[in-house]
């Protein structure tokens, strides 16, 4: 009959055309083994690398070698931060996808379920390198296994510009939330004003709303886990935000991404913002197309400080990165032999150097490495793997406070305040949807 | 039966009349399965799929247990949900009432003869061809907080002096979406009302202009009833689409400045796909179900009320 | 129809039209030049002085080369077009199959299923993705072009059946008859004579379901994963959307590339893609 030839037709067409395409994806889908030896390979997904030197090298050169060197063929795919999680609840769901997902903070709490095991990579790196910083740890294991392998910590601190803050007679970098106020008061009423994200990102807008609420004395939850976010320390800090938001910050901010504020800052509209420090690293990537507007490399007028004290102290929450090896993977194998060859020392420190001290390891050894000593600019990202608080104050970082976070209820109770809310509405709404979460 | 030159009938020796019955529903069968095959595996199963987890409390990687409609309970209490309702009514109803009138005043000015009014006929669709998250991207450039070309228009012409945060601002994001979607539906509108005003017959126009009507009065009471059905199909259709959409804010706002602008798709997609909550999800995109049929049933009634006026 | 002063005709019609062409088309214009303009000219901020959005004085190329060099982005229009001419095929297939059945034959339940067919149009796709991803999971064809091609259907079927209903309505009996009449059977009767026949509805139908294939973008961000199996619009979405360094260059001209081999396949179709439009309306 017409109609089945037609169909008949269709089909071969297809996976004619489907086999021709090649690759892992050919051969998954016309569902035979090719003639040759299978090739080994490894899909890692990682998020898109604040500093472009970093994807650069690992693309060209790193994983062509952990080719040459493990016989394995490493795809990696690099994707915006935060696509991430969409990609690990879509792989898990369809059962395919990549096989090593880089996790942001506790994602590993989150989806302990769909991951293997990878203590021993852990351990004996962790033994090599003079222990594994408390923060990691508490993030990539649960207690008895490690869900995901610790990566690197990317320390938040704020970039300024020097001269712009000794032109407006602030010679230190101010140090309290008061004092932080009136400079920012008074580089905005100059047209610099301050900027922050308080939109939907993973990074920049968790990494001021969490340690800035908790340097006043607001926390999620106390130690037994219960909801302690609604107290007169949160709505202190919500009003304050409110004022400050209004004084001194760009109030574009409500809507930028993880990228704005680089933008914005490297265009000098804003003098002054809480970034990875992927910002002076740009500066120095094109010292030409980075200029003061008096014509001088603006490498030269970026300085890092870390964020205020508040009257409960002084944070910051710095992103985590681990890998997280999926159940769902077909090369579990290769994938363990990819990432112990990625952690040997050689191989990292090559990453490392890239970094410039953008991230900063979870061991203890490469806290005393020399290339801190390179740029006294970066010097105080040093200590971030050190000194970050998780999320989930004063309880663990897991699973519910992983969820808080991806629901960015902090982040939205400032972003509601600032919009017009009163400060004890927003405190209140954020308080019921974290008891929503802890349920 | 006479044999000719076409090919003899296939079928069982039964009588004439039966056999076409039996031949006709045979083929119908025949003829209606791929798309039962189709349709019922990639939409029916699923949708019964999805509504089961709806019920349940699946994350992602840890199978849940049924919970009836404990989901639905949690949602109704979100305020975030009940933001996401009002966000896409509204949405829906803004763009729908000026893709009306701004895609029907469109057709009205096609509706002549001039030179090259093909070709412009052609170009003017192409917002409505171009895949979405395209053209999206070029909006989202032009609205963008630092470097906003309306801006930098807006500024040069003297009526502005401080810059619109057209996505920073909860009302001015919703604005945005609510200006691109316009953008977008306009000429969908405008072809297709464009066809329904060339059929009405000119000659009517002129009997009413002879009997002294002005030229509004022309259009409310000689046009636009005859324009009726037509006017309301492509409402449906409009408004099905767009109550349900998810590119245009997905990849203009995220859903942000803090849920102003999530529609039910975007929530859901955040929920579920973002956070892993599978199951509440499911119970949001669920929730659209009965918004839709409500408003489609509405709709085509009455366009039967219309018909058979 | 109005006659009047020429001042009249340009307030009333000309300006009016030019301004609609021109609100249409400029974010097409602004995706033109940002493509070609260098980087250094982008990012000047809204109100920096000497800025002339409009116009680029030094044109590069160097956006639509790092798109090719440094993303797949051949590759994901490769994809793209398979993906949605397979897709249309199939649709088309059941489409006129259906539209046949429904519009021209008689048999119980056919105003039901009618109906049936137009209330999976109103499914949300946020629904079915979760259970969608179980079943292509099942099928063994996640993250591959397979997985679109499969789902895809199931929101161009709908549309090329009624599109091929209102065709078939508008055929003559008369034709059928007559080939009944010299003895063909429904179904020679079908193939032979009305398909023919509603070959410009299938045209029409086909354009469409083309271009809606080109525009979905929720199944493929969530069934896709490798770099290379991904289609244009979620490629230019997830791959030119980068950590802190400008990518709008290259995302433009993603989009504009991606745009054209659309634009190009529309416009040898327009006439088609207008009746199909507004036959689908009228239907």
């Amino acid at each position: 009959m017409a109609k089945t030839k037609r169909r008949n037709v269709l089909k071969l067409a297809g996976t004619a055309a489907v086999a021709s395409m090649g690759g892992m994806a050919g051969i998954l889908a016309t569902g035979r083994m090719p003639a040759f030896a299978q090739q080994r390979t490894v899909h890692w997904l990682k998020w898109v690398d604040f500093v472009p030197a970093t994807d650069a090298l690992l693309k060209r050169e790193m994983m062509p070698e952990a080719e040459k060197a493990l016989g394995i063929k490493i795809n990696l795919e690099t994707v915006n931060g935060n696509d991430l999680q969409p990609r690990i609840t879509a792989g898990i769901q369809s059962g395919a996808g990549p096989d090593l997902i880089m996790s942001f903070n506790s994602y590993t709490h989150l989806y302990a379920n769909s991951v293997v095991d990878v203590s021993a990579i852990a351990e004996e790196v962790g033994k090599r390198e003079g222990g594994i910083f408390p923060y990691a740890k508490a993030i990539c294991s649960n207690g008895k296994v490690y869900m995901g392998m610790p990566w690197a910590v990317i320390g938040g601190m704020i970039a300024y510009r020097k001269s712009w803050f000794d032109e407006a007679g602030i010679t230190k970098f101010p140090d309290t939330w008061d004092s932080y106020r009136e400079a920012a008061k008074k580089l905005k009423a100059k047209g610099r004003p301050f900027g922050q994200t308080l939109g939907h990102t993973f990074g920049d807008a968790p990494g001021f709303t969490y340690p800035y609420m908790w340097s006043w004395g607001g926390k999620e939850i106390d130690a037994s886990g219960k909801v302690v976010i609604n107290s007169k320390e949160t709505v202190e800090s919500v009003k304050f935000m409110q004022g400050l938001w209004k004084d001194g910050m760009d109030e574009g901010g409500l809507a930028w991404d993880d990228t704005n504020n680089n933008r914005a800052f490297l265009s000098q509209t804003i003098s002054a913002t809480l970034n990875g420090a992927s910002i002076y690293i740009e500066t120095l990537r094109k010292p030409d197309q980075y200029k003061t507007e008096k014509g001088t490399p603006m490498n030269k007028d970026i300085l890092h400080a870390p964020l205020p004290k508040g009257p409960a102290g002084q944070f910051g929450f710095h992103l985590l990165q681990s890998n997280m090896l999926m159940k769902y993977s077909k090369n579990q194998d290769a994938a363990k032999e990819f990432l112990k060859w990625i952690h040997a020392e050689a191989n990292y420190r090559k990453f490392f150097e890239s970094q410039k001290g953008f991230a900063t390891p979870c061991t203890v050894k490469w806290e005393s490495d020399k290339l801190w000593d390179v740029d006294p600019v970066m010097a105080p990202f040093k200590v971030a793997a050190r000194l970050g608080q998780a999320i989930g104050n004063a309880g663990p970082p897991d699973a519910k406070a992983q969820e808080v976070l991806s629901k960015y209820i902090v982040t939205d109770m400032y972003a509601k305040a600032v919009q017009g809310m009163p400060a004890e509405e927003a405190v209140k709404w954020a308080e019921a949807e974290l008891k929503k979460v802890y349920v | 039966m006479a044999v000719t030159s076409l090919p003899a009938a296939e079928g069982k020796r039964l009588s004439p009349r039966l056999r076409k019955l039996e031949d006709e529903r045979w083929l119908a069968l025949a003829l209606l399965t791929p798309t039962a095959v189709l349709l019922g595996l990639f939409i029916a199963y699923p949708f019964f799929e999805g509504v089961m987890l709806s019920l349940s409390s699946t994350r992602v990687g840890q199978p849940g247990e049924f919970v009836g409609l404990k989901n639905f309970h949690k949602i109704w209490n979100d305020s975030i949900f009940r933001t996401t309702v009002w966000n896409t009514f509204w949405y829906t109803g803004v763009t729908t009432v000026f893709k009306l009138a701004l895609g029907l005043w469109l057709a009205i000015l096609l509706n002549r003869h001039f030179r090259g009014k093909a070709i412009i006929r052609a170009f003017i669709l192409l917002p409505f061809i171009i895949p979405t998250v395209l053209s999206t991207f070029a909006w989202k450039w032009m609205f963008d907080p630092t470097f906003s070309v309306i801006n930098w228009t807006l500024f040069q012409l003297g009526f502005i002096t401080t810059r619109i945060n057209w996505l920073g601002d909860a009302d001015l994001a919703m604005t945005s979406i609510i200006i691109i979607n316009i953008w977008r539906g306009v000429p969908f509108f405008a072809i297709t009302l464009l066809a329904g005003l060339q059929t009405i017959s000119p000659e009517l126009h002129e009997a009413a202009a002879i009997d002294g009507a002005r030229p509004w009065q022309r259009f409310w009471h000689v046009t636009w009833p005859l324009l009726m059905p037509v006017t309301l199909v492509v409402v449906l259709f409009s408004v099905i689409q767009t109550f349900a959409d998810f590119q245009l804010v997905y990849v203009m706002t995220g859903g942000g400045p803090a849920n102003a602008t999530h529609l039910f798709a975007t929530y859901a997609y955040q929920l579920g796909i973002g956070t892993g909550l599978l199951a509440e999800g499911a119970a949001i995109s669920l929730a659209m179900f009965p918004f839709l049929f409500i408003i489609v049933v509405v709709q085509l009634l009455y366009i039967r009320r219309v018909e058979t006026r | 129809m109005i006659e009047g002063a020429l001042w009249r005709r340009w307030v009333f019609y000309n300006i009016p039209l030019i301004l609609f062409v021109f609100v249409l088309l400029f974010p097409f214009y602004w995706m033109i030049v940002t493509t070609f303009r260098p980087d250094g000219e982008l990012y000047l901020p809204w109100n920096a002085p000497n800025y002339m959005p409009f116009w680029t004085n030094n044109p590069t190329f160097e956006h639509i080369l790092y798109l090719f060099e440094e993303t797949n982005f051949a590759r994901w229009m490769f994809n793209t077009m398979f993906i949605a001419l397979v897709s249309t095929l199939i649709s088309l297939f059941c489409g006129v199959l259906a539209g046949y059945a429904l519009a021209r034959l008689n048999f119980p339940y056919a105003g039901g299923l009618g109906t049936a067919i137009f209330i999976t149009y109103l499914v949300p796709q946020t629904l079915l993705f979760i259970p969608l991803a179980e079943i292509i999971r099942n099928f063994k064809i996640g993250d591959t072009p397979w997985a679109l091609i499969l789902t895809y259907p199931t929101f161009l079927i709908p549309f090329c059946t009624w599109l091929m209903m209102g065709y078939f309505k508008a055929i003559p009996k008369e034709l059928e008859e007559c080939a009944r009449i010299d003895g063909a059977s429904r179904w020679k009767a079908m193939i032979y004579i009305i398909i023919p026949v509603a070959v410009p509805g299938i045209l029409s139908s086909g354009i469409i379901a083309f271009t809606l294939s080109w525009n979905e973008f929720i199944y493929a961000l969530v069934f896709l994963s490798s770099p290379d199996q991904k289609t244009v619009p979620v490629g230019v979405t997830s791959e030119l959307i980068r950590g802190d360094v400008f990518f709008w260059g290259p995302l433009m001209a993603g989009a504009l590339l991606g745009s054209i081999p659309v634009a190009i396949v529309y416009s040898f179709f327009v006439e088609h893609y207008v009746s199909g439009l507004t036959g689908s309306v009228k239907g």
